[in-house]
């Protein structure tokens, strides 16, 4: 009886994880991590059923861009902190992997260029597209964690908060940019963070197994990463607000002044490109402020509470 | 057993649209079927259209529910979806997923996917009451098979059970859950009629217009709830405001009389709207004075056209007369007429010139142009759908031409962008001075929500008025040629390769 609007959709197959076994607060570090609502925001479940095209994906590519090249960044300045030439190695192992290694010298960036490329992004575009608030955001926090923040709370935002979070994110927007019609090499980004993640995840665990011996280490790991999870998910809210504002530019108005139910008013326009954000960076290293007024720890930490 | 019953956010979060700047109605859905099982099981409501995004995940992780029901009309079908999608995703396979209301119900098959482990047919509390109770006392849920009124997948097929019966009466359901909607109190409003309940006192319609699928819904049967079981829940509202869902309250005279009597004998004052007929409200004219000093203040209807040829083709048993006399009457009365209006795709430029002038003649209080489709579902749908240029749930709004337009798409949409700002003449000449003067409560009542929704129209405006943003939303969707040609010629495409390989 059913008329069949929308064309079946292929199960999903859930990449095999094999991933190594946990001690007890890990374990349960993993689950919270997996049931946060970064991980979880319903962008991505809308990614995944909804109907977005490749345009659409080229504003969530354009705004997602920058934080593919600042993840090494963030490493770099954990490193610089790690109390044991031990703790290095473990960091450099995973660093050395997202610099490109065994990617056929395509690192990360230029695979995330050809995805962008595939969408109909011009060259240059990627530079000077006006990033949202919360890109800014979100990678400003990161700064601030990896080099203010104890060392274990940097590597809870970048272990757990990131190589666990991932995979699991990546999985949902992956048959979305299918449905779009990009092809397996043209989101080659996303499918491999599926997999090489795991390797990553499972090198972080065991430098947390290592490192987490007492409450107060295991407590600065999960602070580390609930803050991560917490950008992230205010990060995945402004990228769907410029998804929706592609189309829709008078509906940002609406929710910008509170109109429409509790939604947060938004925040106020780009504070500037990638170019910019990355002057920014460099800046921020050699001891400027922030341009972007970073949400607080509250602010962060209540996304999960 | 933990319930979350959640009511989805149509299209993305933050997206404007008339149902959160004009009209935005409690999940009447889910409190009916909530009030049905929250004796003996712990059940939560979160309406996503008044959260910010993070709530939903927040309280999958935190109250994890054993259950997650979700509503659903044709243009939430992906938001729905998300939710569930999302339970799957926080709460794995341990949370049984179920989706229910209007559109899983006429097309079920599109709802066929791994996240989904049921879905509510039809009526729902029935089926609901027993699929609880089936899970609650250990039953496998991957066996449904006794349990009326439900489609899930089983092996490779999807499957449906027996019909559910839609005979009980409606006294004999309980009265719908609303105060596990206490969150939001305040916060369901139509126009500045802000702080509003809703209560359905009908199911169905004896009417078979062919855009519409209530009627086949209902099994074309209709059942009303008792006068004095209307007036017990009126009672139980705290808000001034009432909005009664019935898509066609006026009919039965008597019963209209009867709920008169009650509400004068209990001396009940609320300010109510309803749904209806204007042929009704013609032959009815004492009728609506009496329900009016009783408190009706809105009467939304179907005008549709300006034109009679089209309200044959609609099969809607009406004429152009009923609906001049009925919005003189309506306005005459001091009654708000929201009068709802058709576009077609055939339409040509004098057209749409035409059925501007004719709002403006009607003097129709809130006059809103929609843009006729074939609506999943109804008899238009399976007559037009060769025809149809997107099968995307979300075009079919009423705001979208989902077939293919006489004029140029790009003109079709001035024009129809245009007829918010061309029936400006029509509010102003209904809502005179007389008009106010005649109702000065109704008037007070109103006005701590005037600027709110005056701010809410302004920017829903500015929405409606650029043709743009529905050229936008067609971008890279919506082509010249019919999905069904375009699958013609694919497959016509792939057999001529076969043949060169
Ligand atoms: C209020 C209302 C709205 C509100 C919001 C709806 C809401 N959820 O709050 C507003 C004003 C925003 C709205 C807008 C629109 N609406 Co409207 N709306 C209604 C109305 C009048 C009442 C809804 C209601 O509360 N009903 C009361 C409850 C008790 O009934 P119910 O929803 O059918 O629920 C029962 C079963 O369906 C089932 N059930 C439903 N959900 C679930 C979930 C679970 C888990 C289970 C187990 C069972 C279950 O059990 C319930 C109890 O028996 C209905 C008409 C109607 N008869 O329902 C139209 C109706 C739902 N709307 C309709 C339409 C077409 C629209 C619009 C597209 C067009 C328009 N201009 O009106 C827009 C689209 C908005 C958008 N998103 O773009 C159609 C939907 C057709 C379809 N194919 O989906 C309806 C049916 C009207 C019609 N004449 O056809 N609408
Ligand atoms: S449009 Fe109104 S009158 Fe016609 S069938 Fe639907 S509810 Fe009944
Ligand atoms: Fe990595």
């Amino acid at each position: 009886m059913s008329t069949i609007l929308i064309e079946k959709e292929e199960p999903v197959i859930e990449a095999e994880e094999t991933e190594m076994e946990l001690s007890p607060w890990l374990a349960e570090l993993r689950d919270e991590v997996a049931a946060h609502p970064g991980v979880n925001h319903l962008l991505l479940s809308r990614l995944r059923t909804g109907r977005y095209t490749k345009g659409d994906y080229r504003v969530f590519g354009l705004q997602h861009y920058p934080m593919v090249g600042t993840f090494t960044r963030y490493m770099e300045l954990l490193l610089l902190r790690a109390p044991s030439s031990e703790q290095k190695l473990w960091l450099a192992k995973v660093l050395v992997d997202e610099y490109g290694e065994g990617s056929d010298g395509e690192d990360h960036a230029s695979l995330y260029l050809k995805y962008l490329y595939s969408m109909g992004v011009e060259p240059g575009e990627e530079e000077s597209t006006p990033l949202c608030t919360a890109v800014w955001e979100f990678i400003g926090n990161h700064l601030r964690i990896c080099r203010e923040e104890p060392f274990l709370v940097g590597l809870g935002a970048l272990g757990p908060g990131h190589e666990w979070a991932i995979p699991k994110m990546f999985h949902k927007i992956i048959p979305g940019l299918e449905r779009a019609g990009m092809s397996y090499d043209d989101r080659l980004y996303f499918d491999l963070h599926t997999e090489q993640d795991i390797d990553h995840a499972n090198w972080m665990s065991e430098a947390l197994e290592q490192l987490g011996q007492d409450d107060e280490a295991r407590a600065q790991v999960r602070r580390g990463a609930l803050l991560s999870l917490g950008a992230r998910f205010r990060f995945w809210t402004g990228i769907e607000r410029c998804v929706v504002a592609r189309r829709q530019p008078h509906s940002v108005d609406a929710v910008r002044r509170g109109l429409l139910g509790r939604r947060r008013p938004d925040r106020e326009e780009s504070p500037g490109n990638r170019q910019e954000l990355f002057q920014a960076i460099q800046d921020n290293w050699s001891g400027k402020d922030w341009p972007v007024r970073l949400p607080s720890d509250s602010e962060l930490l209540e996304v999960s509470q | 057993m933990r319930i979350l019953l959640v009511q989805p956010a149509p299209f993305e979060c933050g997206r404007i649209g008339l149902e959160n700047a004009l009209w935005m109605s409690e999940p009447g859905a889910l409190t009916a079927i909530a009030a049905c099982v929250e004796d003996e099981h712990e059940v939560r409501i979160i309406d996503m259209r008044l959260e910010e995004a993070d709530v939903l995940p927040r309280v999958l992780a935190s109250f994890k529910p054993d259950l997650v029901g979700v509503t659903c009309m044709t243009t939430d079908a992906y938001q729905a979806q998300a939710v569930l999608h999302c339970a799957k995703s926080i709460l794995g396979e341990q949370v049984f997923t179920l989706l229910g209301g209007h559109h899983p119900t006429l097309v079920p098959g599109e709802h066929d996917y791994e996240y989904i482990d049921a879905i509510c047919i039809g009526e729902g509390e029935d089926t609901f009451t027993e699929l609880v109770a089936h899970l609650a006392g250990g039953g496998d849920p991957n066996d449904l098979h006794a349990i009326d009124g439900l489609a899930f997948r089983s092996g490779d097929a999807q499957i449906q059970t027996s019909k559910r019966s839609q005979a009980r009466e409606l006294d004999t359901f309980p009265a719908p859950a609303r105060h596990l909607l206490d969150a939001y109190k305040g916060q369901y409003f139509f126009a500045s009629a802000i702080n509003m309940a809703a209560i359905q006192t009908s199911r169905g319609c004896a009417f078979d217009c062919n855009f519409c699928a209530i009627w086949e819904f209902y099994e074309k049967k209709v059942r009303f709830l008792s006068s004095k079981a209307i007036a017990d829940r009126m009672e139980e509202c705290e808000e001034p405001f009432i909005f009664f869902l019935d898509d066609n309250f006026l009919t039965r005279p008597k019963r209209l009389e009867e709920l008169c009597d009650e509400i004068e004998r209990r001396n009940i004052k609320k300010y109510w709207m309803i749904q209806g007929r204007t042929d009704f409200v013609v032959e009815n004219p004492e009728l609506m004075k009496r329900m009016r000093d009783c408190g009706l203040m809105m009467v939304l209807s179907g005008f549709e056209t300006n034109d009679a040829g089209t309200l044959e083709s609609l099969k809607k048993d009406n004429t152009r007369e009923n609906n001049l006399k009925a919005a003189k009457l309506l306005n005459d009365l001091s009654i708000i007429t929201t009068g709802i209006f058709m576009a077609h795709p055939d339409f040509e430029a004098q057209d749409f010139e035409d059925l501007y002038a004719a709002i403006n003649e009607m003097k129709i209080t809130i006059p809103l142009v929609v843009i006729h489709m074939p609506l999943p579902g109804t008899q238009s749908w399976r007559e037009n759908k060769d025809s149809l240029l997107t099968e995307d749930a979300r075009f079919f709004d009423l705001l979208h031409a989902v077939v293919p337009t006489k004029l140029p798409r790009r003109e079709f949409y001035e024009r129809y962008a245009a007829w918010n700002e061309s029936t400006e003449a029509s509010i102003d000449s209904s809502l005179s001075m007389r008009f106010m003067a005649r109702r000065p409560r109704l008037m007070m009542a109103m006005r701590p929500g005037m600027k709110l929704f005056g701010e809410r129209r302004e920017v829903l405006r500015k929405a409606l008025n650029d043709p743009e943003n529905y050229l936008r939303d067609e971008d890279e969707i919506i082509g010249e040629l019919p999905i069904a040609a375009q699958r013609a010629s694919e497959s016509v495409a792939r057999e001529t390769e076969g043949v060169t390989v």
